[in-house]
């Protein structure tokens, strides 16, 4: 009974036996139990099948060619007959050549070896002779188990390099992320100046939420970093809280570990994003690691909610500044922007922070402009926007402060003077800065003599022009002028009891004004030939 | 005794064949050692199937000289003894040449001319070599 089933055993594994009967081998037989077109061999085929094909996609099926004389099923379409019907014909083919395989005694000769294979006992034997690296018997790659700590071995933090797993007391420093589905992952480990943003999503329950280690600030700050001889700790930069309608706000005061606690039906102090701000220096080590927080609450109902990370690396004794482009812009970097401070005779530096960027209003949902609470959209290289927002206009509203409202909402709080003409002008470059040109258009609707009637701006529009600079094969792209324009006008006051509405945008456009590239060719050789001074000597 | 005349017991056509032999079997020898080769360059030859084939080739190589000495000597000094050893080693030598011709990894259809060629010169030097040996003994 067991070498029936050992028998049984070897069958099963072994591969099915080769088909040498060139009547039955079809190699268009792709579909089971369906016809393939244009397959005269397929048997799943009837004749009313064979009436419709317009070839035969396999004409002949052989053997080996090299054989004298071997069996050939030759397949053919009469397309004379009508309907057309398909010929099959065995016939013996002939191979003319004196040096044609007369007889063999080697029987693997004319087929492809069958492979073996694989049971238990012959493996390993299989696996060394063909497993490359791609297979290999013990996992090499770092144990992620952050139930068991991993001993931290000096020699191999002695300096960072990109890329690398930035490497804690117990395994590495995390960043969860979403892997394969948006489900957080704490398994990702944050790579040595790898600025990453990630966002995924965590399941969580109120009744359990301080149990979850994830949910809590100290699974993020507890372990701390190694670098070189000594260890660095995560200090906590800052904290904000973020309520349940949205709103945030910055903790001040000592910064206190937060712990989820339970009050009512929600659960505060949870997790929602951790940012976390490495300093390293030019030779690889890390020097502080900081992390800010948001914390919020969740309720009951909420059964998962959405976590942020990111990390980024700045040099140390640098202030980074984020380059747009280098040099030319880059396609969805935001336009660098800037002041130039009045100084006398002439400025060296422009000002230029997250306070003086190029924005434009951000629409809301809301629409009404009066009630806009400031929200502004950094204006992108590339990207043409626009926006807007509905005035309401009532009796008894006043021109001049509501011109300076839509003003302030048109062109925020703090508009620029001067854009930036490349993606990594210094501040210090003055001749780098392009001035914003501005421009008043105003809407008459009624002519009037007088020009002092007071006008409301209700659009802004910058018109951005850029050309291609440099070379041919690789152009950058160049800021060449900026206008701004405001359109007014005027505000015609209302019978009581009407309102009107008007519209009020504004828009960002970005022109190429690029002259066509010309090329430029190389001299043609010159033929350079000098003969010596003395070469009719003696007679020169 | 005059030559040319019943008297003379040796062979003449025995003779010419073993010239002919001769310098067919050098002809055989590097054209099937040429054949082995090729195939071994465009087929997949092992080489546990192409040492016998090889081994064969040269062990008929080896037998011939011997064979056509021994009826050479035999057939014309009128003794009964060298052709009969001659014939012996022939039979070997035939047993190797239908193995070149059936029974080798790859048999071409010029192995198979060639071999059928040589098969037939041995048989007709066998018969012809018994009725020298049976002229002699008489």
């Amino acid at each position: 009974p067991t070498d029936a089933r050992n028998a049984a055993q070897a069958r099963a594994r072994s591969a099915p036996a080769p088909v040498t009967d060139v009547a039955r081998l079809c190699v268009c037989d792709l579909l089971v139990a369906q016809c393939d077109t244009n397959c005269c061999c397929d048997p799943d085929c009837s004749p009313e099948d064979f009436s419709l094909f317009t070839t035969c996609s396999v004409p002949v099926v052989t053997g080996d060619s090299h054989l004298c004389s071997q069996k050939a099923a030759v397949y053919s379409l009469d397309v004379e007959a009508n309907p057309p019907e398909r010929i099959f014909k065995l016939i013996d083919q002939v191979n003319p050549s004196i040096f044609c395989i007369h007889a063999t005694n080697y029987k693997q000769a004319l087929y492809l070896k069958s492979p073996e294979m694989p049971t238990p006992e012959n493996f390993d034997e299989l696996l060394s002779k063909f497993g490359s690296s791609g297979f290999s018997a013990e996992p090499e790659s770092w144990n992620m188990d952050t139930g068991v700590p991993n001993p931290p071995d000096a020699n191999e933090t002695y300096r960072y390099e990109y890329g690398v797993p930035i490497q804690t007391e117990d395994a590495f420093l995390r960043l969860p992320s979403p892997v394969v589905s948006s489900w957080c992952s704490d398994a990702n480990p944050a790579g040595f100046l790898v600025n990453q943003a990630t966002k995924c999503i965590r399941s969580v329950s109120v009744e359990k939420c301080d149990s979850i280690p994830a949910l809590n600030m100290l699974f993020y700050t507890n372990s701390s970093i190694l670098a070189f001889v000594f260890q660095v700790n995560v200090s906590v930069q800052s904290i904000v809280v973020q309520s349940l309608n949205g709103m945030r706000t910055l903790l001040k005061g000592d910064d206190v570990l937060k712990l989820p606690v339970i009050l009512d039906e929600l659960c505060l102090n949870v997790v929602l994003g951790v940012s976390y701000h490495i300093t390293y220096t030019d030779t690889g080590e890390i020097t502080e690691a900081a992390a800010a927080f948001v914390l919020g609450a969740i309720t009951k109902e909420e059964l998962s909610v959405q976590q942020s990370f990111q990390i980024s690396f700045t040099q140390v004794n640098t202030k980074p500044v984020p380059l747009s482009g280098n040099p030319g812009y880059v396609v969805g970097l935001p336009v660098r922007a800037g002041f130039r401070p009045k100084e006398y005779p002439f400025p060296v530096e422009f000002v230029t922070d997250k306070h003086s960027q190029l924005t434009i209003l951000h629409s809301t949902p809301s629409q009404d402009c009066l009630a806009a609470q400031g929200a502004r959209a950094p204006v992108l290289f590339g990207y043409n926007m626009i926006s807007g927002c509905k005035l309401r206009i009532t009796v008894g509203m006043q021109c001049q402060p509501v011109s300076q409202t839509l003003l302030d909402v048109l062109k925020g709080q703090s508009f620029p003077e001067y854009v930036a003409s490349f993606g990594n002008s210094q501040a210090q470059d003055v001749l780098d800065w392009v001035p914003i040109t501005h421009l008043h258009i105003s809407e008459q609707r009624i002519p009037t003599t007088l020009q002092s009637s007071c006008q409301i701006p209700v659009s802004l529009g910058i018109e951005v022009n850029w050309t291609k600079y440099g070379s041919l094969a690789n152009p950058q792209a160049r800021i060449v002028n900026v206008t701004a324009t405001l359109t007014t006008t005027t505000l015609r006051q209302l019978p009581s009891g009407r309102e009107r509405i008007i519209p009020v945008t504004s828009s960002v456009v970005f022109t190429d004004i690029s002259a066509p590239a010309e090329p430029g060719y190389k001299a043609w050789p010159t033929i350079n030939i000098k003969l010596p001074f003395d070469f009719f000597y003696p007679f020169v | 005794r005059i030559l040319n005349n019943i008297s003379q017991l040796s062979s003449l056509p025995l003779q010419i064949l073993f010239y002919v032999n001769g310098i067919y079997y050098i002809f055989y020898f590097l054209a099937t050692l040429a054949m082995i080769i090729y195939k071994s360059q465009v087929f997949s030859y092992p080489d546990d199937f192409l040492a016998p084939d090889l081994a064969v080739l040269f062990l008929m190589a080896v037998l011939e000289v011997p064979r056509l000495y021994l009826g050479c000597k035999g057939n014309l000094r009128e003794e009964e003894a060298p052709l009969g050893l001659s014939l012996g080693v022939t039979v070997g030598s035939m047993v190797l040449a239908v193995y070149l011709l059936a029974w080798q990894t790859y048999v071409l259809w010029a192995d198979v001319v060639l071999s059928a060629l040589l098969l037939s010169a041995y048989g007709l030097e066998s018969g012809l070599k018994v009725m020298a040996i049976a002229a002699f003994v008489s």
